[in-house]
């Protein structure tokens, strides 16, 4: 399979399923990161004031009392649930999208200007049109969020289909298989792991639209409590609420490695 | 068409084939006519990029015929015929697909009855050494191995003609040698008509009942070579007798002073 890439958003699937690393690579990780907490801790403080950048120790107090309170839970729910819709639904649509634009070459080539177009667009400029049809409601982050998410899917899936092995499907006309034969066995199955390459950027892509919707205007959610304590002058306050963001986008990512692992299994050379 | 008391498995008849090229039509089969017979093994040689390739998928259906007419079975071609089975030199496997199901694509299509159907798997995966792998996925086989599973799905569902596109060309040549021994052992066991493509002129003579040999594009035919080995043939045997380094020389000769293997395509 060719692993073209057009635009920073069409990531190449994978060429092959990873096992999960080793332990000395999750050894690593955790020095390097207790390392730089270390850092930060006794610089700022002695080398800077704190006010500017906090310290790893105030942060953790902070995300402590924001779990006690429960008010945590208010937030990150808002966000994820932003987030996660806005990639349902960019996906729901952009596959179909990317799908039909593989298909119909003529109408893909009349639209292509369009859709490039759209898709230079900083989405970051449509906040203003979302709120004013969508509300400050759920419903506008969502839509920011699928805004940036659908794209990737029409890209992914569009080229993950012009790529399919020509020769697999002359090989199922010479059994005269029918086209919906096809498509179950060698049209989807091959764009699966370009739908899986989707997932994996479309989850940054998302959580960037919810916060972006969220600190256009909102009363909850990571990025308006990330916008408010930045307004309080609370640098505490903005490194929970990133924290909180990474934490998610890690925890997502690792979701669909998982997924990607068991179903592309047979991407795994195992001798 | 002059017709014979039986038609024959394929018949190409002043057969044209060109392809659209940005620059214009590009000429690839020049006025083809041939025949192949029930249970006959035809392997057309030439070299590489002389549109043999093209001929035979002409023949499946998947190129048109610029002019000329092209018949499977008495019936005119117009997309894939039926009963035809198509290998690649590339394996074409479906790599989400088990050994088992790879080989069962073909069997999905013929609508076999159940029973039937696992009772030609278990005899196929045997007879090409796969039983152990049936669960496996092709990334986890060699190139062999992928090979024989490629012809058993072409075997499985039983194709009255089978047209093979340098189905070996990408194998080293022991496993090349190995593949021809176990195409030759299956075919003498149930005749079928074979269409073979190839480059390598000493598999063409183990393998062929009748060695057609072609120009570089467009293809024409120049020369015709029936092979009168014995069979059941031994290929290492084979390669010792003096009657097989007569074709192959013959057909050297045909082919000219070119070495058939690195004329550009």
């Amino acid at each position: 399979m060719t692993d073209p890439v057009i635009a920073d958003e069409i990531l190449p699937p994978r060429a092959s399923v990873r096992d999960g690393v080793d332990v000395s690579t999750w050894v690593w990780r955790l020095a390097l990161i207790v390392g730089l907490l270390v850092i930060w801790q006794f610089a700022a403080g002695n080398l800077f004031n704190e006010f500017w950048s906090s310290r790893p120790s105030l942060i953790g107090e902070r995300l402590f009392a924001l779990v006690n309170s429960g008010e945590v839970w208010r937030h990150v729910g808002a966000t994820v649930s932003e987030a996660l819709l806005g990639l349902l639904l960019g996906a729901l649509i952009g596959t179909p999208i990317g799908i039909a634009l593989a298909h119909y070459r003529r109408a893909a080539d009349i639209v292509d200007p369009f859709v490039m177009g759209l898709y230079g667009l900083p989405r970051v400029a449509l906040a203003p049109m979302f709120i004013l049809w969508f509300g400050i409601s759920l419903f506008s982050k969502v839509m920011m969020s699928f805004s940036m998410v659908v794209f990737v899917f029409i890209l992914n899936v569009t080229e993950g289909i012009r790529t399919v092995d020509r020769d697999m499907i002359d090989l199922m006309r010479t059994m005269r298989a029918p086209r919906s034969y096809i498509m179950r066995k060698v049209t989807i199955p091959s764009i699966v792991p370009w739908l899986l390459a989707s997932f994996r950027i479309g989850i940054g892509l998302s959580l960037v639209g919810a916060v972006v919707g969220e600190l256009i205007g909102a009363n909850r959610g990571l990025g308006w409590y990330v916008l408010r304590a930045g307004g309080q002058l609370d640098t505490t306050g903005v490194f929970a609420g990133l924290f909180l963001l990474m934490m998610i986008a890690m925890i997502a990512n690792q979701i669909v490695f998982l997924i990607e692992r068991k179903v592309l299994h047979w991407r795994r050379e195992t001798r | 068409m002059t017709e014979m008391p039986e038609a024959p498995r394929i018949l190409l008849d002043n057969v044209s084939l060109a392809y659209e090229t940005p620059r214009g039509r590009l000429p690839v089969v020049d006025r083809v006519s041939l025949a192949v017979q029930e249970a006959e093994f035809v392997v057309l040689v030439g070299p590489s990029g002389c549109g043999k390739s093209t001929i035979l998928r002409a023949v499946a259906g998947l190129n048109a015929a610029e002019s000329g007419v092209i018949a499977v079975d008495g019936k005119k071609v117009d997309g894939p015929p039926e009963h035809i089975g198509f290998m690649f030199q590339k394996d074409t496997l479906l790599p989400w697909l088990t050994v088992r199901e790879n080989i069962e694509v073909g069997l999905d299509l013929a609508d076999i009855s159940p029973a039937l159907r696992a009772r030609r798997v278990a005899d196929l995966l045997g007879l090409l050494r796969l039983s152990e792998f049936r669960d496996a996925c092709p990334a986890q086989l060699s190139g062999g191995m992928r090979h024989r599973v490629s012809l058993g799905r072409m075997l499985a569902y039983e194709p009255a003609v089978m047209l093979m596109d340098e189905p070996f060309g990408a194998l080293d040549f022991q496993t090349k040698a190995v593949m021809g021994r176990e195409l030759l052992r299956i075919w003498e066991a149930e005749r079928r008509s074979i269409l073979f493509v190839t480059h390598d002129i000493e598999e063409a003579v183990a393998l062929a009942d009748r060695v057609l040999v072609f120009s570089p594009r467009p293809a024409r035919i120049i020369a015709e070579h029936r092979i009168d080995l014995p069979r059941p043939r031994n290929l290492r045997a084979l390669r010792a007798s003096p009657r097989f380094t007569a074709y192959t020389s013959a057909i050297w000769e045909a082919l000219g002073d070119e070495d058939p293997i690195s004329v550009a395509p």
